[in-house]
């Protein structure tokens, strides 16, 4: 590994733990307040974590390619698997947030 | 002091998440700007350090600190990472926190995308970087041209990352755009209409459409650039019949739309904070609005000035429509010293870096003119002369503007002032160490100096003149320190905000610091572009009075009756 | 500057905003700027055809040796494409009418449509003579009918998605937006057949 490789490897590390630290000082614990009525906020999600890092993997997948094959497929299937299932799971909790919304939905019937 | 309370509804149960899950599956668009400023900053100093080493092995003549792969790697990373992975997004996350509370909305539109837009960068970030874990980062310049870039010249793995890491980055923004668009247009509070918009929310809604429009360009132009590299194609590679011009045909379309991306929502922050800071209005908000826009169409007729020197640009066309975008910046220009005249001037840190903002920007649109032109584009193309010039607009613009965005909104988002003094300390090291560093690199493009290389003879005259300009740069690296040691400090115990610390105009100062989940408990009645202004200080300035507000609403009488 | 003492009392009952869903629905809205997005982006792969175009002048603009285009299939592709477009919109003008049925025949037929055009294309691939590789008129060649057609398998994946919802009876007269948003993701799939069509095939 380069010189550089390893110096920046060293410094996101840093960052990250005094970030880490910085997040876990200024966060704050306590109830959630309920949204008054007529707003709508979809519950978090792991999903675009999920995404992401399928669609990079993917990526990966392009990137080390064997010169004969299109891919490596040792990297894009699983990515497309972790993408793909991503989405299923998105489109489901979607849907999920649809039917439950309280008076069905405000005529645009999707939850993004 | 809050007077819009959180009472826990009754039943709703105290919880502890962990604080790591909350950040990692949020939806929330305050939190999602938070975690792109902070992504953004932690590749300002990755980016930063690259110029450090740029500028260090640049003091003086000879290859003193590293070879000339190793440099060509630096510049072009610290290139492409400040733009992709810094300037945009971070501009990105504080219209993603301020443009829902401006519009008295309770979110962006698309929530969940939201994040997915956010969480595409740091893995595209760190696909572009782990070029330096296999062989090498990309090394070509961040425009990436043709030949150069092909595997012929380029065949190591550093520049296939980063094609692909730009990908994601590029489909990040597209949704963020989309995003933004959306939630300009269907989510703004009753009586907010177009015109009463803050222009803030303006710049970001041109801004978005230039993202959308010009970006999925340069993803055609990447993907292109990849199949050449990894798939035999033959777009740039003149041996098969490809034409290496056509690489800079469409990386400049989208290049020219990408650097007015880049300032306009610096120049929104401008004018949003001059005019608290003078006491004054925005002077000539619809001008302001059409020359944005105005700007915005224009600068997909400009691609081509970044290639005159060519041979295969029609330059008139291209020189005309270059110098008529200076105009609607001029008009933009206008309207902020319009604002200042006869203002009541309070010199707070936003308010520095802002002005910092219009000098070292009026600097930077003077030399663009100058590039506008093609007898002189001939001779400083590829110099020191453009990366003065790109410095003064990226940096003395547009970064000045994020800082004077942080320095106006961490109050709001934090609840938190931070410290004056050392916000002073802060602008006057970076003001002084930008112009070190960059006014110098004029006239060394002007004396001959080309850009993106290692090293110069000893010989030329150019020696002095970089050691200042490394000089500067130490002093940029520098000045992040207090503002660092502020922010940190200010979070753990700084002096509480309030609501409304600088007695702002808009909506986002109707709500607490930080604001609940869904941002408002009440929303003002909006009947201006200033709609704090006339809730806090009445309808007594007739003068200012809205033509179209005939019916009394029962806000407006309880307001008269206690206005203050 | 006082510390932050401004109090703010806005008057009235507490309202908050609900999204006022006056004009073009939220998903709408959204899928007409997405589709602007792609539009941009084919804009570009068109840029690269027709530039490589000028660039081989004086030589012919044709397939490289051994290859041939296949005007035939070409056109039979296109009349599978644009009917599909027609049986997409039966399929919304019946759920509009509160149909769900129809809705569900009619998103089917799409559907296989599209999978048929997609199995045309693969095999017009197999039947060519020439490759990406082959010259810049192959590279452009299969950048650009290869997007489109995986614009068409992105598309295939929306009416696999909202047929499954028909089915399950989630779709009304009044709440049908999903399928809206699809359908005209589809008439755009069409509408960038039909100019990569006209480029490659009818231009030359």
């Amino acid at each position: 590994m380069s010189d550089t490789a390893f110096g920046f490897i060293l410094l996101g590390v840093a960052m990250a733990v005094v970030l880490g630290i910085v997040f876990a000082i200024t966060t704050r614990y306590g109830a959630r307040p309920k949204p008054p009525a007529g707003v709508h906020l979809p519950p978090p999600s792991y999903l675009p974590v999920v995404l992401s890092v399928g669609a990079a993997i993917m990526g990966l997948g392009l990137v080390f390619k064997p010169d004969d094959q299109f891919a490596n497929l040792f990297l894009l299937i699983p990515g497309l698997v972790i993408f793909i299932g991503g989405c299923i799971a998105w489109v489901r909790a979607a849907n999920h947030e649809w039917r439950d919304t309280e008076h069905g939905s405000h005529g645009d019937g999707a939850a993004h | 002091m809050a007077t819009t309370t959180l009472e826990p509804q009754a039943g709703a149960p105290a919880y502890r998440r962990s604080w790591v899950l909350d950040w990692l599956t949020t939806v929330d668009h305050k939190k999602i700007g938070i975690l792109y400023i902070v992504n953004g900053f932690l590749f300002f100093f990755a980016a930063g350090i690259l110029a450090l080493v740029v500028r260090s092995e640049l003091a003086v003549p000879g290859l003193q600190l590293v070879d000339q792969d190793t440099f060509n790697q630096a510049f072009t990373m610290h290139g492409t990472i400040m733009l992709f992975l810094f300037i945009i997004p971070t501009l990105s996350g504080f219209a993603n926190y301020i443009v829902p509370l401006q519009l008295g909305a309770p979110d962006m539109a698309f929530p969940r995308i939201n994040a997915l837009s956010f969480w595409l960068l740091p893995l595209g970030g760190i696909l572009i970087f782990s070029g330096y874990l296999f062989g090498g980062a990309a090394a070509e310049g961040w425009t990436g041209y043709a030949p150069l870039t092909s595997d012929r010249f380029s065949p190591g793995t550093g520049t296939d990352l980063w094609i692909i890491g730009l990908a994601l980055v590029g489909t990040a923004s597209i949704l963020g755009a989309v995003n933004f668009i959306t939630t300009i247009f269907k989510m703004r509070a009753p009586g907010m209409t177009l015109f009463r918009m803050p222009i803030f929310v303006w710049t970001v809604l041109v801004t978005a459409v230039l993202i959308l429009l010009a970006t999925p360009v340069l993803t055609a132009g990447l993907i292109a650039l990849f199949i050449d590299r990894n798939y035999g194609g033959s777009f740039f590679d003149p041996s098969v019949g490809g034409n290496p011009i056509l690489w800079q045909h469409i990386f400049w379309f989208f290049g020219h739309p990408e650097v007015y991306i880049v300032i306009l929502p610096a120049m929104g922050v401008v004018s949003e904070v001059l005019p608290v800071f003078s006491r004054k209005p925005l002077f000539g908000y619809k001008a302001f609005v059409f020359a944005t826009i105005g700007i915005g169409l224009l600068s997909f007729s400009v691609w081509a000035h970044h290639m005159f020197t060519t041979g295969a640009v029609f330059l008139p066309f291209f020189s005309f429509m270059t110098a008529l975008i200076a105009i609607p910046t001029g008009i933009k220009m206008f309207n902020w010293l319009g604002t200042l005249y006869r203002g009541k001037l309070m010199l707070t840190t936003p308010m520095l870096f802002a002005l910092g903002f219009i000098s070292m920007f009026l600097i930077g649109g003077i030399s663009g003119v100058m590039l506008a032109s093609p007898p002189i584009d001939f001779h400083v193309q590829d110099t020191y002369f453009v990366v003065a010039h790109l410095h003064y607009v990226f940096f003395g613009g547009s970064v000045f503007g994020v800082f004077a965005a942080a320095y106006y909104w961490f109050p709001k988002m934090t609840g938190r002032r931070l410290n004056e003094p050392l916000g002073k300390v802060h602008f006057w090291i970076h003001f002084i160490g930008f112009n070190l560093a960059f006014f110098p690199m004029h006239q060394l493009g002007l004396s001959g100096m080309p850009r993106r290389v290692a090293d110069y003879s000893p010989d030329a005259g150019w020696t002095y003149l970089n050691l200042a300009s490394t000089v500067g740069a130490f002093m940029i690296a520098v000045s992040v320190i207090p503002f660092l040691i502020n922010v940190v400090a200010s979070l753990i115990n700084g002096e509480p905000a309030g609501d409304d610390p600088w007695e702002g105009n808009t909506l986002e100062w109707a709500t607490t610091s930080p604001p609940p989940p869904y941002n408002f408990d009440r929303l003002p009645p909006v009947h201006s572009e200033r709609p704090l202004f006339f809730l806090t200080h009445g309808h007594g300035h007739v003068a200012e009075r809205p033509d179209d507000l005939e019916e009394h609403s029962e806000d407006d009488v309880e307001r008269r009756g206690g206005a203050a | 500057m006082t510390a932050g003492t401004t109090e703010i009392r806005p008057s009235g009952e507490p309202h908050l905003v609900e999204t006022h869903q006056t004009g073009m629905p939220t998903v709408m809205v959204g899928m007409l700027l997405f589709i602007a997005s792609e539009v941009m982006f084919f804009g570009g792969l068109f840029a690269t055809y027709f530039n490589a175009r000028a660039s081989v002048a004086p030589e012919p603009w044709e397939p490289p040796p051994g290859g041939e285009l296949d005007m035939a299939l070409a056109a039979v592709l296109t009349a599978i494409l644009i009917s599909s477009s027609f049986t997409m919109q039966f399929g919304v003008w019946a759920i509009r009418r509160g149909d769900a049925g129809k809705l569900k025949m009619w998103t089917g037929i799409t559907l296989a449509l599209g999978v048929l055009f997609l199995a045309g294309q693969l095999y017009d691939y197999s039947q060519l003579g020439f490759g990406i590789a082959d010259g810049v008129f192959g590279t452009v060649f299969y950048t650009l009918t290869g997007f489109h057609g995986a614009h068409v398998f992105g598309g295939a994946v929306g009416l696999t998605i909202i047929l499954a919802r028909a089915m399950q009876g989630q779709f009304s007269g009044r709440n049908h937006i999903a399928v809206e948003a699809v359908s005209i993701y589809w008439h755009f799939v069409d509408v960038v057949w039909i100019a990569v069509f006209s480029t490659i095939y009818l231009l030359r």
